[in-house]
Formats: C-alpha cells, structure tokens, sequence
C-alpha cells in the first residue's frame, strides 16, 4: 500500500513537471513569434548585433 | 567545473559582466579600479583608471567598443574598450548604482542614489557607437522616482519600455520613449529591497533578486510573475542561463549583519535552480563572503561570480551539467 501512495506521488510530480515545461515552451512560443514580428534581430539573435560579414553564416554553438 | 580565480581587487566586487561574445569579463569593485580580463583563462586584459571612488556598475555595448561605469564619485563614464580611453564623464548629484545600454548600444541609463534633497533618477543619453565622436550632455529622458529610489533598471526589448526594480520591493515599467509609468506591481515583499534584475537573451522576460530570500521570473510585457525561487539567505543577484533552463542565485549575509557569529552561517554559495520546475539542483561553493554578483557567459558555456572577498570566480560548465535532464525533459528531447 506504502509503494502504490509513493507510485501515486511520484506520477503526480511528474505531471506537474510536464505541464509547467509544456506552458512554459507555449508562452515562450508566443514572445519569440511576437519578437518576430516586430522585427526584433539583436534579441532573437541572444543579444549579439549581427555583423555585414555573418550574413551569410550560420552560427554553431 | 574547475574555477578560476581573478584576484586583481583590493575590495568587494560589486559588479561582473560578460560582453556579448563571452570571451572578456568586466568587474568592478569597491578598489575604484575597472578591470578587463580574458574569460578562457583569466588573464587581465588591462585596467581602466580614472573614478575617485568606489564603483557600483559596469556595462559593455553589445559591439564590445564602448564601457560604462557607474559610481560612488557622482559620476558616470564612458570608456572606450580597446584602449582604455576615457571618452566622456557625465556629473551628478549623487552616486551611479547601475548602468546599462539598449539591446542595440545606443542609448545608455544610470540610474542615481537618492539623498537629502535629491529624488532618485532614472536618466538616458543617446550614445553614439563611434568612440572617435564627442558624446552628448543632453539627457534624453528623465525619470524621477519619487515613491520609492530605483536600485536597479534596464531596457526591454526594441528599448520599449524601461524596467526598474525598486528599494520597496516593486518593479515599474515605463515608458521608454516618454518616460511615463505605465505600471508597478509588488512583486518582492514590502521594503524588502530589489537587488537585481537580469534579462533572457531575448528580453521577454528577466529575473529579479530580493533581499527577501527569493528571485522571481518576470514577463517584461506584462510583469507578471512567471516563477518564484526560495532560497534561505538575503539575495544579491540572480542570472539566468541560456542553453540550459537554469537560473543561478547568488547572496548571502555579511558577518556583520549575522547575529550569531558563525561565519559558516553565511550561506556562500551559488545557488543553481531549474527556471521551469523551481527546484534547486546544485549549489557551488568557493567564497568566503556573499555573493555580489553572478553573470552568465552569453553562449551558456559558463558563468562568474563576484564576491564581497574581493575574488572574481569563473566557472566553465563541464559535460554533466549540460546532459542533466529531468525525465519530463527528456521526454520532450525524443519527441
């Protein structure tokens, strides 16, 4: 009985892990689309203003 | 995670900050001196002399040409980054407790103490990128704080509004353009001063530290709050990691101000939590005294720290702490 409650416990921290990760990823969705659309460059690209010369280049991290 | 240690100070760091390539730390300290050091191995890159007090704030344009300092001297000055040239001092009635630019370099705020007689202030300049021009004296705004001094303030993103955490615990949003306050909420408890406030890369959110114990998650839209992380000591500074959905916490109570005597009391520690779940996952030790300051490299690839001991400590995160992942994480990651 001891493990089924912990069983029960542990699935509903988990839940409530999954659903504060799938808000959080809508919300920031959201802010990303809005940054987009208002042509935000320098905060979509971290805070670093692009340069002539990165055009073209793609930027591993 | 091995750190590395900047000893260059002669007093309490009050400040550190990363430019936005991650490979130069700028921190300033109670020593009045501005130093410059590489963040791979901790060389210093040089100094930056001229304030005739103790400095409060640095910032670095997001080109990594211009600096700015802040201080106890009443005054705020712009320095260019390469050489070490001062380029421009502006004066004021009181002392510099913060500075920092627009996402795109060019406009500048200081925020100023409040003192007998003298409000607090938030104040602008527009700033031009290239150090060979004069800078102007002209403010381009003005905002008074009169219900309660500002410690700490920034732009959002596109410079829309400019956000403030205050000495009562509230966070203002104001109107970047015309300096009207749009809106203020308590976030923090009452009179529980606000001692930091650090953006998301993107600026749609930032993090705010409290002397009451708890960093909060802020949406800079509508500031609301997001997310509240406790912690079991006075907060000085809180920063959030890009790559990892971790926030890092730094405080702790000077001896001084603890009642029992204990130093071990005090709480050193850089606190790390996860931004989505709240929960703390880690702490590092290393100080042994509060932590005034933590800043995270722009790219995730690590952070530092700058501690009332007069010790800057740079930390490069090794593999386990980017492969750590919570089940639900890594659900989501196999999707």
């Amino acid at each position: 009985q001891d493990l089924a409650k912990k069983n029960t416990a542990n699935r509903q921290v988990v839940e409530a892990r999954r659903r504060l990760l799938e808000e959080w990823q809508a919300w920031r969705e959201s802010q990303i689309e809005m940054l987009k659309a208002l042509g935000a460059e320098i905060e979509l690209n971290g805070g670093r203003v692009l340069k002539e010369e990165d055009g073209a280049v793609e930027e591993v991290e | 995670m091995r750190p590395i240690l900047l000893s260059g100070h002669e007093r309490a760091l009050t400040q550190v900050k990363y430019n936005s390539d991650g490979d130069i730390i700028f921190s300033v300290s109670k020593d009045h001196v501005v130093c410059a050091w590489f963040s791979h191995n901790g060389e210093r890159l040089g100094t930056y002399h001229g304030h005739q007090g103790a400095l409060w704030t640095v910032d670095v344009d997001p080109t990594s040409t211009l600096l700015a300092t802040g201080g106890a001297d009443n005054t705020m000055r712009l320095w260019e980054v390469k050489t070490g040239k001062l380029l421009k001092t502006w004066d004021f009635a009181t002392s510099i407790k913060r500075v920092e630019f627009s996402p795109d370099g060019r406009q500048l705020l200081g925020v100023t103490e409040k003192r007998s007689g003298h409000l607090s202030t938030i104040v602008v300049y527009e700033i031009n990128p290239d150090p060979e021009t004069e800078q102007t004296n002209e403010q381009s705004l003005r905002i008074v704080c009169d219900e309660s001094k500002a410690t700490v303030a920034g732009f959002s993103y596109l410079a829309k509004w400019i956000i403030a955490g205050h000495e009562d615990g509230t966070i203002s949003q104001f109107d970047a353009k015309t300096g009207e306050l749009l809106y203020s909420t308590q976030a923090h408890e009452p009179d529980m001063q606000i001692t930091d406030l650090q953006w998301a890369p993107d600026r749609t959110y930032f993090i705010t530290a409290s002397k009451d114990k708890t960093a909060k998650i802020l949406a800079t839209e509508s500031l609301e709050v997001l997310k509240t992380f406790t912690a079991d000591t006075p907060l000085n500074s809180a920063a959030i990691t890009p790559v990892k959905d971790y926030v890092i916490l730094g405080g702790g109570q000077a001896a001084m101000d603890v009642t029992t005597t204990s130093a071990r009391q005090g709480k050193f520690e850089a606190r790390f939590y996860h931004k989505v779940f709240m929960e703390e996952i880690g702490r590092v030790r290393g100080h042994f005294g509060p932590l005034n300051y933590v800043a995270v490299h722009p790219q995730g690839a690590g952070y530092c720290s700058g501690g009332e001991d007069g010790y800057v400590r740079v930390h490069h995160f090794d593999k386990p702490y980017f492969d750590f992942m919570y089940e639900v994480e890594r659900e989501q990651a196999n999707l």
